[in-house]
């Protein structure tokens, strides 16, 4: 130790005793910091999220009879009724940048906790910055899986991971071979970036593992103007399952080209992206019925799970939109964080990750398909079961998991 | 000027002694615009050592770590755009795909440091060096083309680069590549809390860039360049070896840049190709000499004054409302700058140095006729 970290653990000894020795009273307001893209390409996402938040503040500082943590009471009971305020700060999805944000979130406004930032590489310096600060970092909406591999203490993510998406679906067809359905073969047919070839190394390893034999696996460029002699492979092999990583305009190319050439896939599974777009189904929709799509969030588990209908319309009366993958998950996201900071009764970093290492909040005490939320030694939520949806009728319906599910799977979509 | 006046004057006196003296007037005007030009360097040199204590004592009052960063950033920019104008600006290559450099320098000392333990302070010169032999190779051929033609080869070299660090596995692809977390340390440039060391660092850096450019003013390179810059035809017919010219402040500038991104890996502690080789960077590597002064010793260190403080503010006090208002108010400022001093910031200094010269100009004949 030397004499800046005797200096430093000075300070910081000295502010704690400060905060709870002369304002024993507890803090009037608990500030929690978001850092989002508010400005570019995906500002619309972080839009969304403040929208988000704004619906999570309202269940967890006002009183709502909804099963959810915090909802039932007025602000942090354990924190004397203290409120909670949220600080949106913009990355422009720059990596230097969210960490300059978060270091200034931390060290200027004071916040008890950091939420964020959809960009998985922007999460990688505020997860960073946060250990180094020893502030606890929410992360709501990012799915890369190295993030929760970088032996970090202050991590943690209550959703689902991109190898976790990948596991669902073979889950499934497991599921499904249970039942009798012959599912031999896979056709994998993904973009060239990041999310694509990620997708399509975790499905062939797990087409592996579990004995699925991948017959053809086709890699193109998410711009290319057409796919003819892509589609063109992909009828030849006529797996028993089509599973493309796309998306919005390639998914679409892909649909009309397989519709000019007469391939009528037996089944087609989806890795999210482009088949979870609207913009998706309004083309072409009419074409694929059928097609099953992984998720984080259905609307259908209203069903079973009554708040979430109730928290979309609390969302919607303030974005005009209904919830969706993100935005579910940043709401859950900062209700999880501020259970966590009540159960800590203080504000202090280290306090608020012992809280959060210790959560287990039942699934039905979420608006999520989970099973439950319990955070692993690396921060990680190993019950944040995604779900699968099938396309039927011009609206999604939950098949996968069985917990979550409201209707049996048609199997195979074409025959 | 002085020298247009002499025949005039002389013309009264004895032929031969007007000569003598005519002659030994120019020299002894030559030796003094020498001189006056040795103290303008002077000065120069005096103001830079003022300004780096000066910045180098201004942790000592900000102790924010939000404010330092503004600091190291704002250095670090200045910097890179200083080593961009010794290409764009004293030899006249606009390049917008300096970004390929950065990101050589950013993704060789961190893979050499991750991989084989490699202190960064080697890492960065390699890198440095590596990033000149590229500019090298690349100048072979494009240097070559002029003007716009140049240009645009640069940023789609850059681009490339670019795809092919996000499809190459070793160096992490789009995933990028994070230094691991350690103790503080001066050797790995690593320091979890402390911007101290990261602002002396680029402190050093903007210094040396400076210098250098210092230096450059006034060597045989830099008066090639500006003439390669002013006219390439010209120049050559006076015996400047344009091609040579152009690959050695290509190098120079390429191996600066270089150290600029080893410095950001080391500072930020994660890279990935978007943010240290995207066409962005080359845009803000540039923008700072080209707002402050293209082809002057200070524009690109008051362009980054301006910019980098400017964005981090706007973005942190504005952006947190998704409405672009910081984006608004930073595009307003640069359009007022633009429209306002479009030879750059430094001509705000220029004017008012001309402005107090004027008298001493006027002055000065009288007493070159008087004695």
């Amino acid at each position: 130790m030397n004499r800046r970290e005797i200096i430093l653990g000075g300070a910081s000894t000295a502010a704690v005793l400060g905060t709870t020795g002369l304002h024993a009273q507890q803090p009037a307001e608990v500030l929690i910091g978001a850092v989002y893209q508010m400005s570019g390409a995906s500002a619309q996402v972080g839009v969304d999220a403040q929208h988000a938040f704004d619906t999570a503040l309202d269940v967890i500082n006002n009183v709502h009879d909804l099963d959810l943590p915090l909802a039932k009471t007025a602000g942090l009971p354990g924190l004397g009724g203290a409120k909670v305020r949220v600080i949106v700060a913009d990355h422009q999805g720059d990596p230097q940048k969210g960490r300059a944000e978060a270091e200034r979130l931390i060290t200027r406004e004071k916040v008890a906790a950091l939420i964020g930032s959809y960009q998985s590489a922007v999460a990688v310096t505020i997860s960073q910055t946060a250990e180094r600060y020893q502030v606890p970092f929410i992360s709501a909406d990012n799915s890369s899986p190295s993030l929760h591999r970088q032996g970090l203490k202050f991590y943690f993510r209550a959703g689902a991971h991109d190898e976790m998406f990948s596991k669902a679906m073979f889950d499934f067809f497991d599921a499904l071979r249970q039942k009798g359905h012959k599912i031999e073969t896979l056709a994998l047919f993904h973009e060239d970036t990041i999310f694509g070839t990620d997708s399509a190394n975790a499905q062939q390893k797990l087409a592996e593992e579990r004995g699925y034999k991948i017959v053809t696996n086709i890699k193109y460029r998410a711009n290319s103007p057409s796919l003819t002699a892509e589609v063109q492979q992909l009828k030849s092999a006529d797996a028993d399952v089509l599973m493309p990583s796309s998306y919005t305009t390639d998914g679409i190319l892909l649909v009309k080209t397989m519709g000019e050439l007469g391939y009528r896939p037996k089944a087609m599974v989806a890795q999210d992206a482009g088949f979870s777009e609207k913009a998706l189904y309004d083309a072409v929709g009419d074409k694929i019925e059928g097609v099953i799509s992984r998720a984080s969030f259905s609307l259908d588990l209203a069903a079973k799970r009554p708040s979430v209908g109730k928290i979309n319309e609390l969302f919607k009366a303030r974005s005009g939109k209904d919830l969706n993958d993100l935005t579910s998950r940043e709401f859950m996201g900062l209700l999880i964080l501020a259970d966590g900071i009540d159960r800590a009764k203080s504000t202090d970093g280290e306090k608020i990750r012992e809280a959060l290492a210790a959560t287990d909040i039942p699934g039905e005490r979420t608006i999520m398909p989970w099973k439950r939320v319990k955070f692993g030694p690396d921060g990680q939520n190993l019950d944040a079961d995604p779900v699968l949806l099938q396309w039927v009728g011009g609206k999604f319906v939950t098949i996968f998991p069985q917990s979550a599910a409201i209707a049996e799977a048609k199997w195979p979509m074409n025959t | 000027m002085a020298s247009q006046e002499l025949p005039g004057r002389d013309s009264s006196a004895v032929a031969p002694r007007a000569e003598a003296g005519g002659r030994e007037r120019e020299r002894i005007d030559h030796d003094a615009s020498l001189g006056s030009f040795a103290r303008r360097r002077h000065r120069k040199l005096a103001v830079a050592a003022l300004t780096t204590v000066a910045i180098a004592l201004l942790p000592l009052v900000i102790h924010d770590v939000y404010l330092q960063n503004i600091i190291v950033l704002t250095l670090m920019y200045a910097a890179l755009s200083q080593s961009w104008n010794i290409l764009g600006g004293y030899c006249g290559q606009i390049s917008l795909g300096h970004a390929i450099y950065f990101g050589i320098g950013a993704y060789v000392s961190t893979l050499l440091f991750v991989h084989a333990g490699l202190t960064p302070w080697l890492g960065m010169l390699i890198g440095g060096v590596f990033a000149a032999l590229v500019a090298l190779a690349l100048g072979y051929p494009f240097f070559r083309l002029r003007g716009h033609y140049f240009t645009i080869a640069t940023i789609v070299v850059a681009e490339t680069g670019l795809l092919l660090m996000l499809n190459w596995d070793f160096a992490g692809g789009a995933q990028g590549i994070q230094i691991p977390y350690g103790p503080d340390s001066w050797a790995h440039l690593q320091f979890a809390r402390d911007k101290l060391p990261y602002v002396y660092f680029a402190l050093g850096f903007a210094l040396l860039t400076w210098l250098v450019t210092f230096l450059i003013e006034d060597s045989r390179w830099g008066y090639w360049w500006r003439a390669v810059k002013d006219n390439a035809e010209a120049a050559e017919s006076l015996g400047v070896v344009v091609f040579r010219s152009k690959m050695a402040a290509a190098a120079l500038s390429a191996f600066f840049t270089a150290i600029g991104g080893s410095f950001y890996a080391a500072f930020v502690s994660y890279i990935d190709p978007d943010s240290v080789m995207g066409f962005q960077l080359s845009l803000l590597i540039a923008l700072p000499a080209v707002l402050g002064g293209i082809g002057t010793l200070w524009g690109p260190a008051l362009g980054a004054l301006v910019l980098i403080p400017l964005t981090e503010l706007t973005r942190s006090y504005f952006g947190g409302s998704g409405n672009g208002l910081d984006l608004i108010i930073y595009g307003v400022l640069i359009m007022v700058i633009a429209l306002a001093r479009p030879e750059g910031l430094t001509s705000l200094f220029g004017r008012t140095r001309k402005a107090r010269a004027t008298p001493q100009a006027r002055a000065n004949p009288e007493a070159r006729a008087n004695p």
